[in-house]
């Protein structure tokens, strides 16, 4: 972890006494990660913009009076680097405290949100002394916000606009902002209307990265009182091409929610409307279970797949019959990924002798 | 003028957004949702994006006619002369407060629309100029003060009258190199507070790679208890003309920005003008005094009432048209200003005393200061002292000879309790560190900093824990919200010095207004959240004895 290949090594600092070497502009932070240095953060998402606010990954450098924050310091040789002073851990301590008196409270359901532990997490390594610091709280929650998606809990809000800098950055949407300045900070949309009346496309990117809780997965949380341990299970989305990767998040035999998969080579922790929050589908009951035939009186009757794919492939071959090659017309799935459509077209060209091949997409 | 208009007259401009905002709240009186989604779709601003950084500004009304209504000054200062009771009287007319407006050596400021009134009362509101600089009071030598007081200084006739734009003749006849290496002997430094050496940022910058550069004016002076880049800008503009055109021959920047407070709205008229008249005699344009090449023009930007727009960083993303969060350092403006390229930032006073120092040269300069001290610096002196105004004095100048001498000392029958430093940033100084000499060395050894210059006095009359909250209050009000120990830590210390903070014994208290002050001075990502706990550590280190009572009295 310390040492890096030539090619990529640009020079080398002093962490915590031990050489380090860095790559071309990478910050304290990313360095003190990659040596497993576990320097907190709340305001830190590794896709975004490097944002400086919340000065928990505060380090010391040797030449500069006060601490940096890591995550906007870039490396530089030769540089001398304290993670974990006594200072440092006093100082961080005091403003885990501080951003845990503006809150509501800080224990939340895991279903909130994929980063929703992170917080609270921090207060117990810390030790931190909730209760202390008290005053006015901060945020005005918006809980009568009419979308069936995203709860927005303000009251659990600690400013650090990682959804505000998630739905610019990463979706594009620029949905929601800030609105005026200090300890009245709030998250807004465009003149404080409801989500549904923005150009909120409901990605629910900002309920995963939020730190605490505040922006909470309205579906998933409705499990909360069901009985059973949390279970993830890492899956592909079924709803298209693209190959999100998400978790599967299951209590007992019931999906209760969706995590994007931040590793997800497709997705890198984003997701749609749909895979985010449309899941129901999966236990609903008028869901089709077994294939139907179509009988002669117009009536479904349930078949087992050997039976419905021969019938299938028999009007098919009915319709070549009486009508010649270029009476077949094949559609691909828009939800059908690279290989399949491949197939697709190859089935109709190969196995029926016509170029009639197109894609749903393309309408 | 239609909408369409306002947006076709700015959009191909430079910082664009925040003229096209005034524009928009000078025809209608204020920013309308409508106004608000035109200017979103011909500036191409995201809707929210926009919608959140309009409110930032405190003085952007979003209710009809509320550009009209009266805003007084309930500053730190004003409220020791009547704000409050001014903005009471008002209140029929639906006045609202403004923090510190930059008129402390006046009576209380009431903007109405864009006219600034001021009086002892509601009965006496009254327009008037600016303050002139007293006479010279103890005859040492002035810099920037020393022509001010001229019959017709603003104008460019009365200007050059006094040898006005004769060191920019001179310097155009030289290398910039040579005009850098002056003003870098001169041992000038940021007066704006920050005092990073002027001639070595004018190097970085006539070094840094990428076209086009700029100067930056920072006439933000929203610092509580400062005033004197006003009385610099509406007594002698051309001086600060002057010096952003010596910034830019220095350095090869083609265009220069005024960044210039709301509160100052007849100084923009004065700037204005001034710039015209340099306009039409050659001193900005195309081929400045007939040297080939030597571009420069400004224009003025008016902020809309944010003091962390007074913090660089802010300032330029404010320019920009972003939302006025500091940014992160580094890089630093010189080589990523404003729109990321090479700029200048400097204070009024700074660039104003650069004018002055090519002409007289680098000696000169560094003679006025007294001892090893180099160079002047304006303090801004107001409170309860009887002949507030802003002194020119060298630096190391003992503090006691300005208050008691120069500025009459305290009003009759009382004594001087308290001074701040550097407005309201570097906290007070009391007791026998009221002996200091005005220069850094000396007031950093205390625990403060001299900062912009300016001084509020509190005599023995003032109650210094509600002094100390009405300044942490301040910050409170002003923290931006971007980083954690400010916006939370200055709405903590604030409650702890209004008791809403809950019931804290006197140990529980100081240990965690301590522990606040000590995290935010560490961490804090910009001067503000840095400077503000100098208020609760020097209350706590010459106040002890007024905590207790104040906390025993609840």
């Amino acid at each position: 972890m310390n040492q890096l290949a030539e090619e990529i090594r640009v020079g080398t600092l002093t962490l915590d006494g031990e050489p380090v070497d860095f790559r071309e502009g990478e910050t304290i932070y990313e360095v003190s990660e990659r040596c497993r240095r576990e320097v907190p953060t709340l305001c830190y998402d590794p896709r975004l913009e490097a944002f400086g606010a919340c000065r928990l990954c505060v380090v010391e450098v040797e030449g500069i009076r006060n601490p940096v924050a890591s995550c906007t310091t870039k490396a530089t040789e030769g540089m001398v680097v304290r993670t974990r002073t006594k200072t440092l851990e006093k100082h961080r301590k005091t403003l885990l405290e501080l951003v845990a008196s503006e809150n509501r409270d800080t224990k939340v359901d895991e279903l909130s949100g994929y980063a929703s532990q992170e917080m609270n997490d921090l207060l117990v390594r810390y030790d931190a002394r909730t209760g202390r610091f008290g005053g006015k709280r901060s945020g005005t929650s918006n809980s009568k916000d009419k979308n069936p998606f995203i709860l927005r809990d303000y009251d659990n809000c600690i400013s650090c606009y990682r959804c505000v800098r998630v739905c610019a950055e990463q979706e594009g949407d620029h949905a929601i902002n800030i609105m005026n300045r200090g300890f009245d900070t709030q998250i807004i949309t465009e003149f404080n209307n409801d989500l549904r009346d923005s150009s909120c496309t409901f990605c629910g990117q900002c309920v995963q990265t939020c730190p605490t809780g505040a922006l909470t997965d309205k579906k998933a949380i409705r499990a909360k009182d069901t009985p059973g341990e949390i279970k993830k299970t890492r899956s592909v989305c079924t709803y298209c091409g693209v190959g999100c990767s998400v978790d599967i998040l299951t209590k007992g035999d019931r999906v209760v929610g969706i995590h994007p998969a931040m590793d997800g080579p497709a997705n890198e922790g984003a997701l749609c409307i749909k895979g985010q929050f449309a899941f129901d589908f999966v236990h609903h009951p008028d869901r089709l279970s077994k294939p139907l035939i179509k009988q002669e009186d117009g009536t479904f009757k349930e078949a087992e797949w050997d039976e419905a794919l021969q019938k299938a492939a028999d009007g098919f071959l009915k319709v070549r019959e009486k009508y010649g090659n270029h009476a077949v017309y094949g559609v691909a799935s828009g939800r059908a990924p690279h290989e399949a459509a491949y197939t697709m077209q190859k089935f109709i060209r190969a196995g029926f002798g016509t170029n009639y091949i197109d894609n749903c997409s393309r309408a | 003028m239609t909408d369409q208009e306002i947006i076709d007259q700015w959009k191909d401009q430079d910082a664009p957004l925040l003229p096209v905002l005034h524009a928009f709240h000078d025809r209608d009186d204020y920013l309308s949702e409508e106004a608000i989604r035109v200017i979103s779709t011909g500036l191409k601003i995201p809707l929210a994006e926009l919608f959140g950084t309009i409110t930032f500004y405190h003085h952007f009304s979003r209710s009809k006619n509320g550009k009209a209504t009266p805003r007084v000054c309930t500053g730190n200062v004003c409220r020791l002369n009547g704000g409050k009771e001014m903005l009471e009287a008002l209140k029929s007319e639906g006045a609202t407060p403004m923090p510190c407006s930059g008129r402390c050596d006046d009576m209380v400021p009431v903007l109405h629309g864009d006219q600034v009134l001021v009086g002892s009362d509601a009965n006496s509101l009254d327009h008037r100029a600016t303050p002139l600089p007293a006479p010279n009071p103890g005859g040492s030598e002035e810099c920037v003060f020393r022509h001010i007081r001229a019959e017709g200084r603003h104008t460019l006739a009365g200007y050059r009258a006094s040898g006005g734009y004769l060191g920019l003749e001179q310097a155009v006849q030289g290398s910039p190199e040579a005009l850098v290496e002056i003003i870098t002997d001169s041992k000038l430094a940021g007066r704006g507070g920050a005092g990073f050496p002027t001639g070595v940022k004018w190097k970085a910058v006539a070094e840094a790679a990428g076209n086009p550069k700029s100067i930056v004016c920072n006439a933000d002076e929203g610092e509580p208890g400062c005033f004197k880049d006003r009385a610099i800008m509406d007594h002698d503009p051309h001086a600060l003309l002057e010096g952003m055109i010596l910034a830019a021959f220095a350095t090869g920047a083609h265009r220069g920005f005024i960044y210039l407070r709301y509160e100052y709205p007849e100084t923009q008229g004065i700037l204005q003008q001034a710039i015209d008249e340099a306009h039409a005699a050659n001193l900005m344009g195309d081929n400045i005094l007939g040297k080939t090449g030597f571009h420069f023009s400004l224009k003025i930007v008016r902020g809309a009432g944010a003091y962390i727009c007074g913090e660089e960083g802010s300032l330029l993303n404010s320019m920009e048209g972003k939302h006025p969060f500091p940014r992160n350092r580094p890089p630093f403006p010189v080589t990523h200003g404003f729109e990321d390229l090479p700029t200048v930032v400097n204070n009024v006073e700074t660039l104003a005393s650069a004018s002055h120092i090519a002409r007289k040269g680098a000696q000169w300069y560094q003679g006025l200061g007294l001892g090893d001290h180099t160079g002047t610096k304006v303090i801004s002196l107001s409170g309860d002292i009887q002949r507030p105004g802003n002194y020119e004095v060298p630096f190391g100048f003992p503090l006691a000879t300005l208050l008691h001498d120069w500025a009459g000392g305290p009003r009759d029958g009382r004594t001087i309790q308290a001074v701040t430093m550097a407005g309201l940033s570097g906290g007070f100084l009391a007791g026998d560190d009221l002996e200091v000499t005005l220069d850094e060395p000396c007031i950093r050894g205390k625990g403060s900093f001299l900062g912009a210059g300016g001084i509020i006095v509190f005599d023995d009359s003032r109650d210094m824990v509600q002094a100390a909250h009405d300044a942490m209050a301040f910050f409170a009000h002003e923290s931006c919200g971007k980083c954690f120990p400010c916006r939370i830590g200055t709405q903590r210390l604030t409650e702890r010095l209004n008791d809403s903070g809950g019931d804290l014994a006197l140990g529980d208290w100081k240990d965690e207004v301590e522990d606040i002050g000590s995290v935010m001075k560490a961490t804090s990502a910009c001067g503000l959240g840095m400077a503000a706990p100098l208020v609760t550590e020097s209350l706590l280190r010459y106040f002890p004895d007024a905590i207790e009572t104040h906390l025993s009295c609840r």
